[in-house]
Order: structure tokens, then C-alpha cells, then sequence
């Protein structure tokens, strides 16, 4: 029997397969595959569940010390250049893996209850298995050219995806944003992985990084060069894990079904930037700036989402806010050069953040009942409260996934985030304090979402607010008002057990990573989990970590005197007193002001006016040519009486004549 | 048999006088008895094409094949010479291919049905002659002859504006194809002895740099025009604006690709060291190529002139590559090329069928038609897709080629091809604005009541998905294996790239080794310093 790395390849071939026979179907026979629900859900399901089998026996290969494959084949050539494709499995991939077939497959199952009574449920199912087929073939792919492939095509799942209810302009809107923003970082990523080609003839991450190293050397390639090529990758990692400034496509993207919010844009998709810049680890470890340039970007980033999402009123908007910032923890700790600290974050939220995004999911279901199908209200936290009792396993997954996002002890977000914070104190201490800060300000705004959402009174049942959140977002009143009758209810089993099982590991996955004996570390890089088994101290880990359970516990309180007891009104507290702040915060920075401003309306301003030129200048001039010339003559007559057809035929006869009678009499 | 049979005069000849036929088809005058006939037509070609791929071609041999060679006018050194090589051979599985998915595109035409058809079966042989003659003069006629049939296509089956488009479309290629019999004749009768115009006569007669940048120029000039490139465009908008779907496959499948291969046969393969001058310039036309045209075209509201404008980017590409001096950046145009071909005919052909339904081509009167239009929407997507290069599609494959070829490329200074290069990527990030904008507006959001209340709008017929099909099965084929392709024409591109490296060479300008040190200026400066001094050779 072969490995399981020898068969890896299957991994992502899988879910391709089914993903490609079902839209074939879709494309030929419409109607009665969409009448085929089950079964094809059921075969995809298993599609990626297979997957999911082939890379937990990878997995369990790589932490028995099994060694790592790479398979190539050439895909293109000229002359002396070769393009290899091929994949590879390594320890850090197998993680990757697993992780990702785990959640996609949970997904898959929730997604069966929640797009249940929705048309595009066929579709939606081949479009989640082509998107795991894409994310799967990113983590396997041995070099940078099939890396950004994937990346591609994982992107094309995600404007797809976000564009799924095409017939809502938000979601048109959203999926365009998404594309044109990850193309502005994909063209750094291009151009840098050109150059890192031109560099060191390679493609290869450890090729990259001893030819550029080499070429240092050699003073082929000047530092200022190397430093340029470093950071325009890493616009690539910019863009998909939403990092300041183009983080502003993800939190728009939450107009697309939850599910896929949680696969791609919380767990998996965004965090392959991550991943990419823990690929690379061997070419950033040389350059300290470049590592410093991530971190910065990484520490804007997680106090940006932070603050932002204090101020949102919708439970999606809010997570996905709260996953900006969470991804900008895990670019400090790359360019604190701790790629284990941030693959170990990844994952630690991976499983949390899902299961936050699936439990809002799940609150969203319900609310459609009472308040009926407009996002803006079945998503808008102030017509919820009180959820709790109607949906206990929700609320008490929800409170779980909040207390591990906030770092309490001994849930997983604790060990993870404190290993990240504890390398960037010792690293930037600057840059600590400000994630630091970020911490409490993460435990406030996660325990207000969940007391807003699930705690107090129900206050979904207030029509005058509705209207006015209607005309907030300037629609009209909704037209069919057939849900309002219905109650609150917990979601089906198909939603719930997904939940269940996501909490598991949010709640026992922090232990795999405990700082005197980090198994996930010995599996990445045995080397530095030994190091760093070695050096802990309880003197060191301890003040820290009491330091960031203080902060998260004080957000904690702030918020449950504010949302839960009411005995701090922050309304008069803060946004009176200072409204400039909150409406700082309530748009977003204002950087999505600042992009329709200057690129959205400059690129369609200079378009016009290039346009305007092309008709009026170049085509000008051939116009007046022709003009001149025919006005001259007799010949306008011809072709504004249509005659010029006849004419033409003439000519056109006349010539086949003439080559016929060559053909004749001309041949030797 | 196969070695001896003329597979490709058969390819030329055969449409062309079955072509001749049509009249006598009897015919109520609907075309539904004569569409059938130009489709078996069609296909009969493609297949002989084929035949001459799979019996007479053979890919890793780099020089001429299937060559036949008849005498014609000696006197006027004319003769009938065709032959493959890799740089015509795809071409020409391109436009039988195009051409036979063109005549099914064609189906519901029945306005003049015979003539229609009579005019797409005589394109078909006229354009496989100009990738398949090896003779100059034979190539003008064949250039020429095509020509006609592409204007009564637009001037009797094209929209409003048919005639004006029509017009600017014969004077515009006609005018500029002046330069090339001019080239030609000039070239032919500059050896001693009897005016031959056969490639490899002329190929082998080593001009002068300064008549080679004469001939250059001129030949530039046609081929700018047809390619198109910035400024000489201005004809694609109105001719592909006004085309119907089937001529508008042609076009953008079939002749913009006849002045890529121009390009690459004549100004880089017979005139290496004026190629060698002008390269840099074909790199700087090829860049403003890709943003003027994506530019134009996101603010474009006519769908037909958005996609033709988008065509023009695309050949931008092809430019670049050609000025590379690389193998890979040469192999990445050849690509392109096909790549647009078919990635360029489907989304045209996709334009024709939605046009069909709308009855409208304004984005404004569109919007929301993705809820009654699902397949067609599925197949606007996927084409889109393909068009703003995804990876898996063939149209990635190429442009990366052109990209990586260029940016390794050591024939250039780095500041020119960090600048050249960097604009060239501005591309990647302004085709998906106008193609996805394009798409937002046409199929998703709500529904346009105005449009939904008075046209009956009916999902993709069978016919029509059949097609797409056809187009997309090479554009996924080569972009997951792109050596399906490139293999075919890899000798031949690595030869004629070498030929140019060997002259640059000769200019003193290149060394073979490590030509970190190389600097070519654009011919435009240094060209008019050379041209005076040298007489052409005798």
C-alpha cells in the first residue's frame, strides 16, 4: 500500500472532480439536477470528506517523523526555461491540510440546513467543493508559480462565492470589490515573483531564498533590490488576509451566505496569506526589515479591525472586523519571525472564528423567520436579544468562541495569542503594547456582541425600528412580509452538531501549542520547539500572561457592565462627549470614503476622458482623412448609396478572374 | 498517400471552390438546406487541417514541412508555394476551427442566407492561405482576398452603421496593405537575377540594416493596422461594433491574429536587425496597447465596442512578446494569440447571442437578466473569466509566458523592463474591473422591469452551450497542460528567436554570454542615423 503522501495529489483532485461532473450537469441538465438535492450533496460531501480521510493519514505520517515528498512534472518550457508544477507535503502543509478539509467538511454539512430552502442549493455546494479543490491545491503546491495559481483560483471561488445571491446589487458590489482588490495585491505578487524568477532563475521557496542570497552575495542583485522583491510578495499576503490598507474587501465580502464567511472569509482563504508568508519564512528571515514592514502592517491592522468593530451594530460585520484584527495578529508574529506562533494562531482561530461565524449563522436563520430575509435587518444586532433561550446550543457555542477569542484560559485563543504577544515583546516592544491594547479591546467588543445578540429582552418584534433601519440603508419597506408570524427557534441538527464540534477544539487545541512543550511547534520546526522548551521560564511566561488575562478580564467587565447590567451607559459616557471619535470609528476610518473618492471615481473619470480622446482625437483624425479624400472625389456616392457592396463584389470577382486565368495560362 | 497528398493546397482550394457551389444549392431562400452544406464544408476542412497536423506535421522538426511548390508567373518570380511551420501550423487548426464553430454561430442567419455563406466559405480558404503560403507576393493576394469578403460581411449583414464601419474598415487595411506589396516588391526584386519573393529566398539575402528598417517600417504599418495597435485601432470599435456574431468570431479570432503572425514572420523572422532596433518599440506600443484599451473600454457602455476594446489589450501581449527576445516571451505571444482566438470568438459569440435576446447592447438598458438568463450567465462567466487571464485557462498560461520571458529577459536594461514590465501588470488589475463591471451590470442586481416587460428573454439553447463548449475545451485544455500547445511550435519560435539574438549580434549591441551590459534604444532614435548611410543590398 503507498504512503498517504504518495496519494496526496487525490487530496485536492477530489473535490475538483466532483465539483467539475456537477456543473457540467448544472450547465446541461439544469432543472433535474436541481431536483437532485441530496445526492449530490451527499457526493460531494464525501468528495471532500475523503480528502479530509487522505489528509488526516498525511497528517498522522508527518507526526510520526515521516519525511517530505515533493513530486514535479514539467508544465511548460521554452528554450532553457522550465515552469515545474507538482506539490509537496510537508509538516507545515499536512497542518494545513488537515485543518482545512476538517472545517470545509463541517461547512458542508452546516450548509445543508442553511441554504435548505434556497434555489442556488446545488450550486452552492459545487461552488464550496471547486473552492476546496482551489484552497487544497494552494497549501500542496511546491513553488511560488503554482501557489499563486491557487491563489487565483481560490480568489475566483470567493467572487463567486460573495456574489452567490447575484440578483442583490450589495452582493454584485461586494463580489467586484473582493476580485479588484486581492487583483491590486496579486500585481505586486506578480511582478515580485517575476523578479524573484529574474533573480535566482527559481521558483522553489528554498530556491528563492539561497539564489537571492547568493546573488547578495555575488552583488548581483543589490539589497535595495531584494528588499523591493520581498515586499512586493508580500502585497499578495496583503490583500487576501485583508491587511491595511486593502483589507477593505473582507469585511464587504460578509454579503455572501454565512457559511462561506466562515469557510473562506474567517477560517481558510484569508488566512493563505498567512500561510504564504510562513512558506517563505526561509527568504524573510534574512531581511530584518522587511520583517519589520509586516509587523508594522500587522499591528495597523489588528488595532484598526479592533477598533472598528467596537462601534458595529451588525453581528456579521463585527466578526468580520474582529477576523481583520485576528489576521493582523498573525502577521505581527511572522514578522516578529515566530511563523509558528502565527501557523499556531491560525489554526486556534480557524476553529473559533468558524464556529463564531456559523453560531451568527445560525442567530441570522432564526431572525429571517421573524423579520424576514433583508440582511439588513435579520443581520442588525438591535433587533436581537434574549436570544439564549430560544437557542441554547448557539448561545452557548457563540460564549465559548467569545472567551476563546479573548484569550481567557485555558481555551485556545489564550495559548496562541500570548505565544504571539510574547514574541513581539521581545521583538517590538512598541508594537506589543499595541496588541496588547487590541486584546482588551477584543474581550469588550466579542462579549458585546454576545450580549446584544443573546442576552436581555427580544427587541426583534419593533417595527418602527425596523423602518427606520430601512431607511438607514435606503431600502424600502420589504415586500413579502410572510415570516413575521413565526417564532424564534433553535436551528436543525445539520447546523448545531457542526457547532458542537467546532467547540471541541476551540476549547482543548490551545494544549498542543503550551509553551513548555509545544507538540505543534516539534512538528513545524522541532528545532525551535526545542529552543523554546528550553528557554521558557514560568518567571517570563507568567507576568505576561497574567498581563493579557488582566486586559481581556477588564474588557470583559467594561462590557458586561455596559450590555449585560446596564449599569454604564457608554452612549452618554463616550460618544457624546466625543462624537468625532465614534463616527471616526462608525465609518470605518473613513477609508472606504477614501477609496471611492480617489480610485473608484478617479479610475472611471481617467477612463472617460481616455475614451473621449480615442473618439474625438485619434478616430478624429481618420475621420477628417477620410472625409478629405472622399468628399473629394466621386467615390462618396458610391458608398452612401449602398452600391459599394456591388462595387466591392466586382472587384472581388475580378480578382478570382484574374488568379483563375493566371492558373491557366501563367503556370510553366 | 500521406506523404504525397497536398494537405494544405487541399485546405485552401477546397473551401474555397466548394465555395463556388453555393449558388446552386438549391435553397428556399431561408438557408436552411445551405447552412448545412457550409457546415460540412467547414468541417471537412477543419478535418483536412487536422490531417495535415497529425500526418504531414511533425513538431520537434524546425524548418518548413509539407511543402509544395508549384511555378505560376516566373517571369514575375510568382509562384505557388505553401508550406507549415510552427509558427502557422496552430494558426491554421485556428481558423478552420473558429471558422466551422463561425458557420454554426451562423445558423439563424436569413437575410441573403447564400451569399452569407458563399462569403464565410471563400474567408476560410483566403485566411488559411495567408498562414500557409510561403511566398510574399502570394501572401499579398491572399491578404487582399480575405479582405473582401470581411467587408460585404459587414457592409450587408452589420448593424446600423454597417456602411460608415465597412468603409473605414476596407480603406483603413487596404491603405496600409499598400506597404506591403511595396515591402514586397522592394525585397523580391533586391537580389541579383529573377525577383523571387519565397521566404526562405528572402530569408537567406541578408539586407542591409538600413533597408531592413525601410521595409520594417512599412510593414509595421500594415501589420499595426491589422493587429491593431494604438493609434491605428480606430477601426476595430466600428467594425466590430456593427459585425455580426459570426463575422465577429472571424475578426477577433481569426484576423487579428494574421497580423501577430505577420509580425512574427516577416518583421522578426526576414528582417532581424531592423527587429532588433525596433524591438523596444513594439515592447513600449505593447504596454500602451494594454492600458489605453482597458482604459477605453471600462468607460466603453456599448457592449460590442467594450469586448472589441478589450481585444485590443489583449493583443498588446503579443506585441511584448515579440519584442522579447526570448523564447519563452516569443512562445508566450504564440500563445496569446491562439489563446485569444478562442478565448476571443466565445466571448464575442456570447455577445451576438445576448444581443439576440436584449435587442439592445447599451449596459444602462440592461441589469438583473442573470435571473431568466442562468446558463448564459454561467457562460458569460466562465468566458470572462478566462479573458481577465485566470489561472487553468489558456489566457493565463500566455500572459505569464509573455511576462516571465520579458522580465528575465537580459536584452534589456533593468530600469526599462521594471518600468515596461510594472505597467504591463497595471493591465491585471484594470481587466477585471472593466470585464466584472461589465458582467455586474449586464446579469446581476435586480432585474430591468423595462427590458424583462418587453423582451422574451430564453436561457441558452443547446446550440449555443454546444459552441461555448467547443471554445472552452482548448482554453482549459491548454491552460491545466499548456505544452499541448506550445510543443507544437517550440522549434520553430526557438529558431526564429535565435536568428534575432544572432542579429543583435551583429549589431554590436548584444553579447551571448552575459549581456547584462546590453542597451537597445528604440529604432526611433537611432534608426534615422543608420538608414542614410547604407544603400540596399545588390
Amino acid at each position: 500500500m503507498p504512503s498517504a503522501a504518495e496519494i496526496a495529489w487525490l487530496i485536492p483532485v477530489l473535490p475538483l472532480f466532483g465539483a467539475l461532473i456537477t456543473g457540467l450537469a448544472l450547465i446541461s441538465f439544469n432543472r433535474s439536477i436541481n431536483r437532485l438535492r441530496k445526492p449530490v450533496a451527499i457526493s460531494l460531501v464525501s468528495c471532500v470528506g475523503l480528502s479530509a480521510a487522505i489528509s488526516y493519514a498525511v497528517l498522522a505520517e508527518q507526526l510520526s517523523g515521516g519525511p517530505p515528498v515533493e513530486h514535479l512534472f514539467v508544465w511548460a518550457s521554452a528554450g532553457s526555461f522550465t515552469l515545474p508544477m507538482g506539490y509537496l507535503i510537508d509538516p507545515l502543509g499536512a497542518v494545513m491540510l488537515a485543518l482545512v478539509t476538517t472545517i470545509a467538511l463541517l461547512v458542508m454539512i452546516y450548509s445543508h440546513g442553511y441554504m435548505a430552502h434556497d434555489k442556488g442549493y446545488v450550486r452552492f455546494f459545487t461552488y464550496l467543493a471547486l473552492f476546496s479543490s482551489s484552497m487544497l491545491g494552494l497549501i500542496v503546491s511546491p513553488n511560488l508559480l503554482e501557489i499563486y495559481v491557487f491563489w487565483e483560483l481560490v480568489g475566483m471561488c470567493s467572487y463567486l462565492l460573495v456574489g452567490f445571491w447575484y440578483d442583490r446589487d450589495g452582493a454584485a458590489h461586494a463580489a467586484q470589490k473582493a476580485f479588484v482588490v486581492n487583483r491590486v495585491g496579486d500585481f505586486g505578487l506578480l511582478l515580485g515573483i517575476l523578479g524573484l524568477f529574474w533573480a535566482t532563475q527559481s521558483f522553489d521557496f528554498q530556491g528563492i531564498a539561497d539564489g537571492l542570497a547568493n546573488a547578495i552575495a555575488s552583488g548581483t542583485v543589490p539589497t535595495w533590490a531584494a528588499l523591493t522583491l520581498c515586499l512586493l510578495v508580500f502585497m499578495g499576503p496583503m490583500a487576501k488576509s485583508a491587511q491595511f490598507p486593502l483589507h477593505v474587501w473582507l469585511p464587504d465580502a460578509m454579503e455572501g451566505p454565512t457559511p462561506i464567511s466562515a469557510l473562506i472569509h474567517a477560517a481558510t482563504m484569508v488566512a493563505a496569506g498567512v500561510f504564504l508568508v510562513a512558506r517563505l519564512e526561509p527568504l524573510y528571515s534574512q531581511f530584518p526589515s522587511v520583517g519589520f514592514v509586516i509587523a508594522l502592517v500587522g499591528t495597523i491592522t489588528c488595532f484598526l479591525g479592533a477598533s472598528i468593530a467596537l462601534t458595529q451594530m451588525d453581528l456579521k460585520k463585527g466578526l468580520a472586523y474582529s477576523t481583520v484584527s485576528q489576521l493582523g495578529y498573525m502577521m505581527l508574529a511572522m514578522g516578529c519571525g515566530a511563523p509558528v506562533a502565527g501557523m499556531f494562531h491560525l489554526v486556534t482561530h480557524a476553529f473559533f472564528k468558524a464556529m463564531l461565524f456559523l453560531g451568527s449563522g445560525s442567530v441570522i436563520h432564526a431572525m429571517e423567520d421573524v423579520v424576514g430575509h433583508e440582511p439588513v435587518l435579520a443581520q442588525d444586532m438591535r433587533l436581537m436579544g434574549g436570544l439564549r433561550k430560544k437557542m441554547p446550543i448557539t448561545s452557548i457555542t457563540f460564549l465559548i468562541g467569545c472567551i476563546a477569542i479573548s484569550g481567557i484560559p485555558p481555551l485556545a485563543g489564550f495559548w496562541s495569542k500570548d505565544e504571539i504577544l510574547g514574541n513581539a515583546f521581545n521583538t517590538f516592544p512598541a508594537l506589543w503594547f499595541i496588541g496588547f491594547l487590541t486584546a482588551g479591546m477584543t474581550a469588550f467588543y466579542m462579549f458585546r456582541l454576545y450580549f446584544l445578540t443573546f442576552e436581555g429582552e427580544f427587541r426583534g418584534g419593533d417595527k418602527e425600528l425596523q423602518l427606520v433601519l430601512l431607511s438607514a440603508a435606503g431600502k424600502d419597506e420589504d415586500e413579502e412580509a410572510d415570516h413575521q408570524e413565526a417564532e424564534l427557534h433553535e436551528s436543525p441538527w445539520s447546523m448545531t452538531y457542526p457547532l458542537i464540534a467546532l467547540a471541541i477544539p476551540s476549547v482543548l487545541i490551545g494544549f498542543l501549542g503550551a509553551p513548555w512543550n509545544s507538540r505543534f511547534a516539534f512538528l513545524l520546526n522541532p528545532a525551535e520547539a526545542l529552543e523554546m522548551a528550553n528557554s521558557f521560564s514560568w518567571g517570563e511566561f507568567l507576568p505576561l500572561a497574567a498581563a493579557s488575562v488582566a486586559i481581556s478580564t477588564a474588557g470583559i467587565a467594561l462590557s458586561v457592565f455596559a450590555y449585560y447590567l446596564n449599569r454604564i451607559n457608554l452612549n452618554k459616557l463616550i460618544v457624546q462627549r466625543f462624537p468625532s471619535i465614534n463616527s471616526f470609528l462608525a465609518n470605518k476610518w473613513y477609508l472606504d470614503l477614501i477609496n471611492e473618492k480617489i480610485f473608484v471615481k478617479g479610475s472611471r473619470k481617467l477612463a472617460r476622458e481616455v475614451l473621449e480622446v480615442d473618439a474625438k482625437v485619434v478616430d478624429g483624425v481618420v475621420n477628417l482623412t477620410g472625409l478629405l479624400t472622399l468628399g473629394s472625389g466621386e467615390g462618396l456616392k458610391y458608398f452612401e448609396t449602398g452600391r459599394a457592396q456591388f462595387y466591392a463584389l466586382i472587384v472581388f470577382g475580378g480578382v478570382i478572374a484574374l488568379v483563375a486565368l493566371f492558373g491557366v495560362f501563367g503556370g510553366s | 498517400m500521406s506523404a504525397t497528398f497536398p494537405w494544405l493546397s487541399a485546405s485552401i482550394l477546397f473551401p474555397i471552390a466548394a465555395s463556388l457551389l453555393v449558388p446552386f444549392i438549391p435553397d428556399q431562400g431561408e438557408g436552411k438546406q445551405v447552412r448545412w452544406y457550409a457546415l460540412v464544408i467547414a468541417l471537412v476542412t477543419f478535418l483536412i487541417t487536422v490531417g495535415a497536423y497529425l500526418k504531414g506535421y511533425n513538431p520537434a522538426e524546425e524548418g518548413l514541412q509539407l511543402s509544395e511548390r508549384v511555378n505560376w508567373l516566373p517571369s514575375l518570380g510568382l509562384s505557388w508555394s505553401v508550406g507549415v511551420d510552427g509558427l502557422s501550423m496552430p494558426l491554421i487548426l485556428l481558423t478552420s476551427f473558429i471558422t466551422a464553430l463561425a458557420v454554426l454561430a451562423a445558423w439563424p442567419v436569413s437575410y441573403k442566407p447564400k451569399l452569407f455563406f458563399f462569403l464565410l466559405l471563400a474567408m476560410d480558404g483566403g485566411q488559411i492561405a495567408v498562414f500557409a503560403v510561403q511566398d510574399m507576393l502570394l501572401f499579398f493576394l491572399a491578404w487582399e482576398l480575405e479582405l473582401l469578403p470581411v467587408y460585404l460581411l459587414l457592409a450587408i449583414w452589420g448593424g446600423k452603421k454597417r456602411q460608415y464601419a465597412a468603409t473605414k474598415f476596407i480603406l483603413y487595411t487596404a491603405g496600409s496593405s499598400v506597404f506591403i506589396l511595396l515591402a514586397a516588391l522592394a525585397m523580391g526584386f533586391a537580389g541579383e537575377g529573377l525577383p523571387n519573393f519565397e521566404y526562405t529566398h528572402l530569408a537567406q539575402q541578408g539586407f542591409s540594416t538600413g533597408f531592413q528598417v525601410l521595409c520594417y517600417v512599412g510593414l509595421l504599418i500594415a501589420f499595426g493596422v491589422k493587429l491593431p495597435i494604438v493609434p491605428l485601432h480606430t477601426w476595430l470599435p466600428d467594425a466590430h461594433g456593427e459585425a455580426t456574431a459570426p463575422v465577429h468570431m472571424l475578426l477577433a479570432g481569426i484576423l487579428l491574429k494574421m497580423g501577430g503572425y505577420a509580425l512574427l514572420r516577416f518583421n522578426a523572422q526576414l528582417l532581424p536587425e531592423a527587429h532588433a532596433q525596433f524591438a523596444p518599440l513594439l515592447i513600449v506600443l505593447g504596454v500602451v496597447n494594454i492600458i489605453y484599451a482597458a482604459l477605453t473600454s471600462f468607460a466603453q457602455r456599448n457592449l460590442k465596442r467594450k469586448i472589441a476594446y478589450s481585444s485590443i489589450s489583449h493583443m498588446g501581449f503579443v506585441l511584448i512578446g515579440i519584442g522579447s527576445f526570448s523564447a519563452l516571451g516569443t512562445s508566450g505571444a504564440m500563445l496569446q494569440m491562439i489563446s485569444h482566438g478562442l478565448i476571443g470568438a466565445s466571448l464575442f459569440f456570447l455577445v451576438g447571442a445576448t444581443y439576440d435576446r436584449t435587442r439592445t447592447l447599451q449596459l444602462e438598458e440592461m441589469g438583473g437578466i442573470g435571473q431568466k438568463m442562468r446558463i448564459m450567465f454561467a457562460l458569460w462567466t466562465v468566458c470572462c473569466l478566462a479573458s481577465l487571464a485566470l489561472p487553468g485557462m489558456s489566457g493565463f498560461v500566455s500572459e505569464l509566458m509573455v511576462f516571465a520571458g520579458f522580465a528575465t529577459d537580459e536584452a534589456y536594461t533593468l530600469p526599462f523592463r521594471v518600468v515596461m514590465a510594472s505597467l504591463a501588470a497595471v493591465g491585471v488589475i484594470l481587466t477585471p474591473i472593466y470585464l466584472l463591471s461589465m458582467l455586474r451590470e449586464i446579469f446581476f442586481g435586480r432585474e430591468n422591469n423595462e427590458l424583462v416587460s418587453k423582451r422574451n428573454l430564453v436561457d441558452a439553447e443547446p446550440r449555443e452551450i454546444y459552441i461555448i463548449s467547443c471554445l472552452l475545451v482548448p482554453i482549459i485544455g491548454i491552460g491545466l497542460y499548456p505544452r499541448l500547445m506550445t510543443d507544437s511550435y517550440k522549434v520553430s519560435i526557438e529558431a526564429l528567436v535565435e536568428r534575432d539574438l544572432l542579429a543583435m549580434e551583429n549589431l554590436n549591441k548584444f553579447s551571448i554570454p552575459n549581456g547584462s551590459e546590453v542597451s537597445l534604444t528604440p529604432a526611433l532614435i537611432t534608426a534615422p542615423l543608420i538608414v542614410p548611410s547604407k544603400a540596399p543590398n545588390s
